[in-house]
Protein backbone atom coordinates (compact mmCIF):
# COMPACT_ATOMS: atom_id res chain seq x y z
CA UNK A 1 0.00 0.00 0.00
CA UNK A 2 1.46 3.30 -1.04
CA UNK A 3 0.41 7.03 0.14
CA UNK A 4 -1.96 7.55 -3.19
CA UNK A 5 -4.18 4.82 -1.58
CA UNK A 6 -5.05 7.69 1.17
CA UNK A 7 -7.83 9.75 0.22
CA UNK A 8 -6.57 13.08 -1.40
CA UNK A 9 -9.73 14.52 -0.27
CA UNK A 10 -8.86 14.38 3.17
CA UNK A 11 -4.90 13.66 3.45
CA UNK A 12 -4.16 17.68 3.14
CA UNK A 13 -3.43 19.06 6.62
CA UNK A 14 -6.23 21.39 6.69
CA UNK A 15 -9.16 19.17 5.28
CA UNK A 16 -7.43 16.56 7.51
CA UNK A 17 -7.84 19.40 11.32
CA UNK A 18 -11.73 20.30 9.92
CA UNK A 19 -12.64 16.33 9.42
CA UNK A 20 -11.10 15.50 12.69
CA UNK A 21 -12.18 17.99 14.70
CA UNK A 22 -15.94 17.63 13.19
CA UNK A 23 -15.78 14.16 13.91
CA UNK A 24 -15.31 14.67 17.75
CA UNK A 25 -18.32 16.26 18.10
CA UNK A 26 -22.22 13.19 18.58
CA UNK A 27 -22.78 12.30 15.30
CA UNK A 28 -25.75 14.66 13.85
CA UNK A 29 -24.47 17.46 15.79
CA UNK A 30 -23.93 20.58 13.84
CA UNK A 31 -20.85 23.23 14.69
CA UNK A 32 -21.22 27.10 13.65
CA UNK A 33 -18.38 28.24 11.24
CA UNK A 34 -17.23 30.42 14.08
CA UNK A 35 -16.62 28.07 16.46
CA UNK A 36 -14.94 25.92 13.98
CA UNK A 37 -12.68 29.29 12.88
CA UNK A 38 -11.41 29.23 15.95
CA UNK A 39 -10.65 25.79 16.97
CA UNK A 40 -8.65 25.25 14.23
CA UNK A 41 -6.83 29.07 14.19
CA UNK A 42 -7.70 29.43 10.03
CA UNK A 43 -8.92 32.22 8.21
CA UNK A 44 -12.14 33.03 6.84
CA UNK A 45 -10.99 32.65 3.47
CA UNK A 46 -8.93 29.55 3.78
CA UNK A 47 -11.68 27.43 6.24
CA UNK A 48 -14.33 28.26 3.16
CA UNK A 49 -11.78 26.74 0.49
CA UNK A 50 -11.85 23.55 2.46
CA UNK A 51 -15.06 23.58 3.87
CA UNK A 52 -16.21 23.55 0.18
CA UNK A 53 -13.69 20.75 -1.18
CA UNK A 54 -15.17 18.73 1.29
CA UNK A 55 -18.93 19.74 0.63
CA UNK A 56 -18.13 18.67 -2.84
CA UNK A 57 -16.92 15.28 -1.61
CA UNK A 58 -20.00 15.27 0.35
CA UNK A 59 -18.21 14.25 3.43
CA UNK A 60 -19.87 17.25 5.17
CA UNK A 61 -22.98 19.53 4.56
CA UNK A 62 -23.51 23.46 5.94
CA UNK A 63 -26.22 25.24 6.47
CA UNK A 64 -26.40 29.11 7.00
CA UNK A 65 -29.96 30.53 8.61
CA UNK A 66 -30.89 34.30 9.16
CA UNK A 67 -29.95 37.05 6.89
CA UNK A 68 -26.86 39.57 6.78
CA UNK A 69 -24.89 40.14 10.00
CA UNK A 70 -27.30 37.98 11.74
CA UNK A 71 -27.01 34.81 9.39
CA UNK A 72 -25.14 32.15 11.03
CA UNK A 73 -23.36 28.56 9.16
CA UNK A 74 -23.18 25.46 10.89
CA UNK A 75 -21.26 22.78 9.49
CA UNK A 76 -21.98 18.69 10.00
CA UNK A 77 -20.10 15.68 8.95
CA UNK A 78 -22.42 13.61 6.81
CA UNK A 79 -22.43 9.95 7.10
CA UNK A 80 -20.13 9.45 4.01
CA UNK A 81 -17.84 11.54 5.80
CA UNK A 82 -17.76 10.05 9.01
CA UNK A 83 -17.05 6.51 7.21
CA UNK A 84 -14.53 8.30 4.83
CA UNK A 85 -12.48 9.49 7.97
CA UNK A 86 -12.77 5.85 9.28
CA UNK A 87 -11.85 4.04 5.94
CA UNK A 88 -8.39 7.31 5.68
CA UNK A 89 -7.70 6.45 9.37
CA UNK A 90 -7.71 2.50 8.41
CA UNK A 91 -5.63 3.00 5.65
CA UNK A 92 -3.49 5.39 7.41
CA UNK A 93 -2.59 2.74 10.49
CA UNK A 94 -2.12 -0.14 7.56
CA UNK A 95 0.22 2.10 5.89
CA UNK A 96 2.22 2.83 8.76
CA UNK A 97 1.61 -0.78 10.06
CA UNK A 98 3.81 -1.54 6.54
CA UNK A 99 6.51 1.03 7.03
CA UNK B 1 -0.11 25.37 17.32
CA UNK B 2 0.14 27.10 13.61
CA UNK B 3 -1.66 30.12 13.74
CA UNK B 4 -4.03 31.37 10.78
CA UNK B 5 -3.09 30.90 7.29
CA UNK B 6 -3.98 33.22 4.86
CA UNK B 7 -5.89 32.08 1.55
CA UNK B 8 -2.22 31.74 -0.76
CA UNK B 9 -1.09 29.70 1.90
CA UNK B 10 -4.17 27.48 1.28
CA UNK B 11 -3.71 26.84 -2.46
CA UNK B 12 0.02 26.03 -2.35
CA UNK B 13 -0.97 23.55 0.84
CA UNK B 14 -4.15 22.52 -0.79
CA UNK B 15 -3.60 19.16 -1.84
CA UNK B 16 -1.64 16.23 0.42
CA UNK B 17 1.22 15.63 -1.98
CA UNK B 18 3.39 16.65 0.43
CA UNK B 19 2.37 15.15 3.53
CA UNK B 20 4.23 12.41 4.92
CA UNK B 21 2.30 9.72 6.11
CA UNK B 22 3.51 9.82 9.46
CA UNK B 23 2.82 13.35 9.67
CA UNK B 24 -0.77 12.88 8.75
CA UNK B 25 -1.21 10.34 11.69
CA UNK B 26 0.69 12.78 13.65
CA UNK B 27 -1.80 15.45 12.64
CA UNK B 28 -5.06 13.57 13.21
CA UNK B 29 -4.20 12.36 16.82
CA UNK B 30 -3.04 15.70 17.66
CA UNK B 31 -6.34 17.41 16.03
CA UNK B 32 -8.60 14.40 17.91
CA UNK B 33 -7.05 15.29 21.09
CA UNK B 34 -7.36 18.86 20.74
CA UNK B 35 -10.96 18.29 20.33
CA UNK B 36 -11.80 16.27 22.67
CA UNK B 37 -10.15 19.08 25.00
CA UNK B 38 -12.08 21.86 23.28
CA UNK B 39 -15.80 19.75 23.25
CA UNK B 40 -15.23 17.48 26.83
CA UNK B 41 -18.10 18.24 29.44
CA UNK B 42 -16.18 16.66 31.86
CA UNK B 43 -12.24 17.75 31.85
CA UNK B 44 -10.13 16.84 34.59
CA UNK B 45 -10.42 20.17 36.79
CA UNK B 46 -13.93 19.34 36.83
CA UNK B 47 -13.89 16.31 37.95
CA UNK B 48 -11.15 17.83 40.66
CA UNK B 49 -13.66 20.39 41.99
CA UNK B 50 -16.82 18.17 42.08
CA UNK B 51 -14.77 15.43 44.09
CA UNK B 52 -13.45 18.26 46.55
CA UNK B 53 -16.85 19.63 46.68
CA UNK B 54 -18.64 16.01 47.50
CA UNK B 55 -15.60 15.49 50.32
CA UNK B 56 -16.08 18.59 52.05
CA UNK B 57 -20.42 18.53 51.64
CA UNK B 58 -20.90 14.95 52.51
CA UNK B 59 -17.60 15.01 55.25
CA UNK B 60 -19.16 18.37 56.70
CA UNK B 61 -22.52 16.83 56.95
CA UNK B 62 -21.04 13.65 58.53
CA UNK B 63 -18.88 15.24 61.16
CA UNK B 64 -21.43 18.00 62.38
CA UNK B 65 -23.98 14.98 63.35
CA UNK B 66 -21.68 12.08 64.26
CA UNK B 67 -23.02 11.20 68.17
CA UNK B 68 -26.10 12.51 67.78
CA UNK B 69 -28.48 11.50 70.07
CA UNK B 70 -31.58 11.58 68.98
CA UNK B 71 -30.56 13.07 65.86
CA UNK B 72 -31.15 16.65 65.07
CA UNK B 73 -29.51 16.86 61.86
CA UNK B 74 -26.90 19.25 60.42
CA UNK B 75 -26.10 22.54 62.09
CA UNK B 76 -27.02 25.81 60.00
CA UNK B 77 -23.34 26.52 59.33
CA UNK B 78 -23.04 23.21 57.85
CA UNK B 79 -26.41 23.87 55.74
CA UNK B 80 -25.19 26.98 54.07
CA UNK B 81 -21.41 25.44 53.77
CA UNK B 82 -23.10 22.86 51.37
CA UNK B 83 -24.76 25.39 49.59
CA UNK B 84 -21.73 27.06 49.04
CA UNK B 85 -20.33 24.30 47.60
CA UNK B 86 -23.01 22.61 45.61
CA UNK B 87 -23.07 26.66 44.58
CA UNK B 88 -19.49 26.59 43.18
CA UNK B 89 -19.69 22.93 41.74
CA UNK B 90 -22.56 24.25 39.82
CA UNK B 91 -21.10 27.41 38.27
CA UNK B 92 -18.14 25.59 37.55
CA UNK B 93 -20.03 22.99 35.71
CA UNK B 94 -22.20 25.74 33.51
CA UNK B 95 -18.49 27.12 32.96
CA UNK B 96 -17.83 23.93 31.00
CA UNK B 97 -21.17 23.16 29.19
CA UNK B 98 -21.05 26.71 27.88
CA UNK B 99 -17.59 26.60 26.61
CA UNK B 100 -17.97 22.82 25.71
CA UNK B 101 -21.23 23.65 24.20
CA UNK B 102 -20.22 27.44 22.10
CA UNK B 103 -22.02 26.69 18.21
CA UNK B 104 -22.23 23.17 19.20
CA UNK B 105 -26.09 22.51 17.39
CA UNK B 106 -28.17 19.67 16.16
CA UNK B 107 -30.71 17.00 17.98
CA UNK B 108 -27.48 15.53 19.91
CA UNK B 109 -27.57 18.46 21.62
CA UNK B 110 -30.91 19.01 22.33
CA UNK B 111 -31.01 15.70 23.47
CA UNK B 112 -28.35 16.66 26.38
CA UNK B 113 -30.24 19.15 27.36
CA UNK B 114 -33.33 17.23 27.68
CA UNK B 115 -31.48 14.61 29.69
CA UNK B 116 -30.45 17.62 31.97
CA UNK B 117 -33.96 18.40 32.56
CA UNK B 118 -34.89 14.99 33.28
CA UNK B 119 -31.95 14.76 36.32
CA UNK B 120 -32.85 17.85 37.57
CA UNK B 121 -36.67 17.79 38.19
CA UNK B 122 -35.61 14.21 39.37
CA UNK B 123 -33.45 15.69 41.95
CA UNK B 124 -35.69 18.60 42.30
CA UNK B 125 -38.86 17.28 43.19
CA UNK B 126 -37.56 13.64 44.27
CA UNK B 127 -36.18 13.76 47.56
CA UNK B 128 -38.37 16.97 49.13
CA UNK B 129 -41.40 15.45 48.03
CA UNK B 130 -40.51 12.35 49.95
CA UNK B 131 -39.44 14.21 52.98
CA UNK B 132 -42.64 15.95 52.85
CA UNK B 133 -44.59 12.95 52.85
CA UNK B 134 -42.65 11.04 55.54
CA UNK B 135 -42.85 14.15 57.72
CA UNK B 136 -46.50 14.49 57.73
CA UNK B 137 -46.83 10.93 58.04
CA UNK B 138 -44.66 11.19 61.25
CA UNK B 139 -41.65 10.04 60.59
CA UNK B 140 -38.59 10.73 63.21
CA UNK B 141 -35.76 13.55 62.14
CA UNK B 142 -33.26 10.87 61.74
CA UNK B 143 -35.35 9.85 58.86
CA UNK B 144 -36.66 12.99 57.37
CA UNK B 145 -33.40 15.11 57.85
CA UNK B 146 -30.70 12.48 58.28
CA UNK B 147 -31.23 8.72 56.14
CA UNK B 148 -33.76 10.70 53.23
CA UNK B 149 -31.79 13.53 52.07
CA UNK B 150 -28.61 11.48 52.06
CA UNK B 151 -29.81 8.63 50.15
CA UNK B 152 -32.84 9.21 48.55
CA UNK B 153 -31.59 11.97 45.91
CA UNK B 154 -28.83 9.29 44.92
CA UNK B 155 -31.32 6.57 44.30
CA UNK B 156 -33.80 8.50 42.62
CA UNK B 157 -31.32 10.43 40.47
CA UNK B 158 -29.17 7.83 40.01
CA UNK B 159 -31.82 5.66 38.23
CA UNK B 160 -32.80 8.21 36.25
CA UNK B 161 -29.18 8.87 34.57
CA UNK B 162 -29.44 4.88 34.63
CA UNK B 163 -32.25 5.06 32.57
CA UNK B 164 -30.78 7.55 30.53
CA UNK B 165 -27.73 5.80 30.01
CA UNK B 166 -28.97 2.51 29.05
CA UNK B 167 -31.01 4.01 26.22
CA UNK B 168 -27.69 4.97 24.82
CA UNK B 169 -26.10 2.27 25.61
CA UNK B 170 -23.62 4.46 27.25
CA UNK B 171 -21.80 1.60 29.76
CA UNK B 172 -19.39 3.92 31.57
CA UNK B 173 -22.09 6.05 32.29
CA UNK B 174 -24.49 3.06 33.24
CA UNK B 175 -21.82 1.98 35.34
CA UNK B 176 -21.08 5.17 37.75
CA UNK B 177 -24.86 5.88 37.83
CA UNK B 178 -25.44 1.58 39.15
CA UNK B 179 -22.58 2.89 41.72
CA UNK B 180 -24.28 6.11 42.83
CA UNK B 181 -27.51 4.01 43.18
CA UNK B 182 -25.69 1.17 45.28
CA UNK B 183 -24.27 3.82 47.41
CA UNK B 184 -28.36 5.05 48.01
CA UNK B 185 -29.35 2.08 48.82
CA UNK B 186 -26.01 1.43 51.58
CA UNK B 187 -26.80 4.94 52.58
CA UNK B 188 -30.60 4.12 53.71
CA UNK B 189 -29.33 1.40 56.34
CA UNK B 190 -26.63 2.96 57.88
CA UNK B 191 -28.14 5.44 60.49
CA UNK B 192 -28.78 8.89 59.61
CA UNK B 193 -25.22 9.96 60.01
CA UNK B 194 -23.69 7.25 58.52
CA UNK B 195 -25.81 7.86 55.78
CA UNK B 196 -23.90 11.01 55.28
CA UNK B 197 -20.56 9.15 54.64
CA UNK B 198 -21.83 6.28 52.65
CA UNK B 199 -23.08 8.68 50.15
CA UNK B 200 -20.30 10.96 50.17
CA UNK B 201 -17.95 7.84 50.04
CA UNK B 202 -20.19 6.51 47.05
CA UNK B 203 -20.91 9.48 44.92
CA UNK B 204 -17.44 10.54 45.21
CA UNK B 205 -15.88 6.86 43.78
CA UNK B 206 -18.71 7.00 41.14
CA UNK B 207 -17.57 10.21 40.05
CA UNK B 208 -13.47 8.97 40.23
CA UNK B 209 -14.11 5.85 38.18
CA UNK B 210 -16.15 7.81 35.56
CA UNK B 211 -13.66 10.09 34.93
CA UNK B 212 -10.54 7.47 34.97
CA UNK B 213 -13.20 5.70 32.06
CA UNK B 214 -13.76 8.36 29.92
CA UNK B 215 -10.17 9.27 30.34
CA UNK B 216 -8.85 5.58 29.27
CA UNK B 217 -11.21 5.78 26.56
CA UNK B 218 -9.65 9.17 24.72
CA UNK B 219 -6.07 7.53 25.24
CA UNK B 220 -7.11 4.40 23.83
CA UNK B 221 -9.12 6.76 20.75
CA UNK B 222 -5.77 8.77 20.67
CA UNK B 223 -3.02 5.46 20.53
CA UNK B 224 -5.53 3.91 17.91
CA UNK B 225 -4.96 6.84 15.54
Amino acid sequence: MTADSLDPVIHAPARLRIVATLAALPEGASLSFTRLQDVLELTPGNLITHLRKLEDAGYLKSETTGNGRASRTSIALTRHGRAALETYTDALRDLLGGL
Amino acid sequence: MEGPHDIDQTTRADDGDGLDPREAAWLLAQTEREAQRQFNLSPLWITAVMGAVILVAYGALWLSTRGQHPYKGPNLGVVGLVYAAVAVAIAASVKVYRRATRGVSGPPVRQQQLEGVAILVSFVLGSPVLQGAIKHYGASDAIVYGVIPAAAPLIIVGTTVLGIAASKADWRQFGAALAVVIAGVVAAFVGPSGAWLAAGIGLFIAMVGYAAADSLRHRRLSLQA
